[in-house]
């Protein structure tokens, strides 16, 4: 019997960067292609980028749009909300479909099944087939979930934070970068020849035949995970098929999935509000260029290159000095302050201030979402696809309620509705207070002291006796002794904390 | 002779001062001294790119001769009517002028004559779909505007026609949308067809 596939051999294979014991590169290498950590990683935001762009492709070319279809405000704003809320359940299937099929298989799929949608767009004649399209369209925003399972199975805690940060960072460029790249599609197609009319539907190829290709990118050079995709290890005995129904049992009746679905949909979701409304705002409040209003629209999500990473960077900085709890508090303060940004962006009326408002006010509502996934990863082991689509899906879910309340129809001003979206975003990053891992604290009150809570008993308890018994919970094991870096200080993996929460020492 | 004269022109010089003391030029502001009429009758449909219209436009002669002395341009231009501005807040209708956003495309601009004046326009093929009217102001030598003249009443009511937008669409780009669409779906399939007879070839070696 030959063993042909390096999986069996526990002794790891030789990768190119340092590896845990679950095989997690430890180190973060930009520039690199390396399989399989830093290959997943590009192709994991390059594809998630290209959603992006397509799901945000209509937004810079509204103007024109609008006459084509001879759409009203209240269209407008519900394709707008159709274009988010697709992605709310999608994104927590897909959480459940990384738990089961793997990244790889998951997100190709999507990504390949939502083309057709962005095709299409090229063929809406009505404010009905408009909002179909980006409703569909709007799915593949999912692939979200898949990235952060993807860079949670192939990087290890300490860079956890950062990798997520980037990958999605990176992705949501995408939807800056559309309103740049639509536009200058759109006048170069217009300028062969084309008319208004036409040129916009042939500019849509553009993100169509870019989200295929990356598609199959994923699929020809993916995989799942270091040791191989899910497929050949299930096979090989190495990954256990798991149960569906209990794996999302414990996705949904963990609490502190559903605060941070909460709090998500207070940056990533108002993040998805601006790309929808920043570009016409600034085209009908200041009278600016199409071009012009985009490449505004456009910084707004461009920020994405370095504050969302920011984020994901500051969470894993602060978790080394303060562990868990300060990955807490830091989300809080930036995500409140994000708040703060919003209610001024709406108050502030010459175009210049609200240039400088809106780059500060991105920079603080995205680092929120990178801060956001430095801790969705350590809140389940064997449910981190639904705990991660969850959070995901709450986000799409904030995208549907900002819009629906401030800025469908005409009750309101964009500005007035931009103010009055801060103040929301300040109430409802709030239930942050309420997060509490017995291991490690929460943003009050420090790890239980009565019951000396380890990490092993938080991620075991996921499992059951039965199932430990069978050696299902392997990888969990390994992945509690790794998150001992979440107790924060200068601590050693085997001692014990000596600090605030025992009141006398025991022996270890 | 000579009190008319010194009452007309402190009236302009008054006007102009006005205007260029606020800045703004208020379109209630304006006098309508101009007669403006086209060929579209009310309700007919014209198509974009193809049908034509004629605008002629003229001094209304039941003013004080004088009144167009100011005049330097006429622009005329296609404006929506009220039932195309419904909820669509990019197209308003406000005051001030250079807020206003209802007459959005240029017809003819030409230098201010007394006689009559006529031209034959060609609807713009990127027109959008919409009821629209004629209206031509004219302008003085600060380019400020100072008159106008519309073809429907200032209720916007008559004389109201509708533009045919095309649709942009082809049966080209239409084919190649439902080709790309099908060609992303069937090669995931292909693929996972792919992957099992692989899995299935391994695992008889």
């Amino acid at each position: 019997m030959e063993v042909e596939t390096t999986v069996k051999d526990s002794k790891s294979p030789n990768f190119a960067l340092p590896v845990d014991s679950e095989h997690k590169a430890s180190v973060f290498r930009l520039f690199s292609l390396a399989k399989p950590h830093m290959r997943a990683f590009h192709l994991s935001w390059v594809s998630f980028f290209s959603c992006f762009v397509s799901t945000f492709a209509a937004p810079p070319l509204l103007p024109i749009i609008r006459d084509d279809l001879n759409l009203t405000t209240t269209d407008i704003g519900n394709a707008g909300i159709a274009s988010v809320s697709g992605a709310v359940f999608a994104r927590i299937a897909m959480g459940t479909a990384c738990d089961l099929f793997g990244p790889r298989l998951a997100s190709a799929s999507l990504i390949l099944l939502t083309a057709p949608a962005v095709y299409f767009t090229s063929m809406a004649n009505s404010a009905t087939s408009f909002l179909l399209v980006r409703f569909f369209t709007g799915f593949s925003l999912a692939t979200f979930v898949s990235t952060q399972f993807w860079m949670s199975s192939m990087f290890s805690a300490p860079v956890v934070g950062g990798a997520n940060g980037l990958a999605g960072g990176w992705g949501n460029l995408g939807g800056g970068a559309t309103q740049l790249i639509m536009p200058l599609v759109f006048s170069l197609i217009r300028d062969l020849g084309a008319a208004k009319f036409t040129a916009w539907r042939i500019a849509f190829f553009i993100p169509a035949l870019f989200q295929t290709l990356s598609a199959f990118a994923v699929l020809l050079f993916g995989q799942d995970t270091p040791d191989g995709n899910f497929h050949n290890l299930k096979k090989s005995g190495e990954k256990p098929k798991d149960k569906f129904s209990r794996v999302l049992f414990l996705g949904v009746t963990n609490y502190r999935g559903w605060i941070l679905a909460l709090t998500y949909g207070y940056c990533f979701g108002v993040e998805l509000t601006v790309d929808n409304i920043i570009a016409e705002y600034f085209f009908d409040r200041f009278n600016l260029k199409l071009h012009t209003a985009g490449m505004i629209a456009a910084s707004f999500g461009l920020a994405n290159i370095v504050s969302r990473p920011a984020g994901g960077i500051m969470s894993d900085a602060v978790s080394r000095r303060f562990g868990m709890r300060g990955r807490i508090w830091a989300l809080w303060v930036v995500q409140t302050l994000g708040g703060v940004f919003c209610v001024i962006l709406g108050r502030v009326g010459s175009l210049g201030a609200s240039v400088a408002v809106m780059i500060l006010f991105s920079f603080f509502v995205q680092a929120a979402c990178g801060l956001t996934f430095g801790i969705v990863p350590f809140v389940s082991r064997r449910s981190l696809g639904v705990i991660s689509g969850m959070t995901g899906g709450g986000g799409n879910v904030g995208a549907v309620l900002t819009q629906l309340i401030f800025f469908k129809g005409s009750r309101y001003s964009k500005e007035t509705g931009i103010t009055l979206m801060g103040i929301m975003i300040m109430c409802c990053t709030l239930p942050l207070t309420m997060i509490y891992f017995p291991q490690w604290g929460g943003m009050f009150c420090g790890p239980s002291s009565t019951n000396k809570v380890a990490e092993e008993d938080y991620y075991l308890s996921e499992w059951s006796s039965k199932e430990k018994e069978k050696g299902f919970h392997e990888a969990s094991v390994k992945f509690a002794e790794n998150s001992r870096s979440e107790r924060g200080g200068k601590v050693d993996s085997v001692t014990s904390r000596v600090d605030e929460t025992s009141s006398s020492p025991n022996d270890v | 002779m000579a009190g008319h004269g010194l009452l007309l022109a402190s009236l302009l010089i008054l006007s102009c001062f006005a205007e260029t003391s606020f800045g703004t030029v208020y379109f209630s502001s304006l006098q309508r001294t101009l007669i403006v009429t086209a060929s579209p009758k009310q309700g007919q449909v014209l198509k974009a790119g193809e049908d034509k219209i004629t605008v002629n436009w003229a001094l209304n002669t039941t003013f004080p001769a004088g009144t167009d002395s100011a005049y330097k341009t006429i622009k005329v231009k296609l404006c929506y009517a009220p039932a195309s501005q419904v909820e669509r807040g990019w197209r308003k209708t406000v005051d001030d002028l250079s807020k206003d956003k209802t007459c959005q495309f240029n017809i003819v601009a030409r230098p201010y004559s007394a006689s009559n004046k006529s031209f034959e326009w060609t609807v713009e093929r990127d027109l959008p779909l919409g009821t629209y009217f004629v209206r031509a102001y004219a302008y003085n030598s600060e380019d400020a505007a100072v008159a106008f003249g519309q073809t429907t009443d200032p209720h916007k009511t008559t004389n109201l026609f509708n533009i045919e937008a095309i649709s942009g669409r082809h049966l080209s780009l239409d084919v190649t949308s439902i080709c790309f669409s099908a060609f992303s779906v069937l090669s995931l399939f292909g693929f996972f067809w792919y992957e099992k007879r692989e899995a299935k070839s391994s695992q008889q070696k």
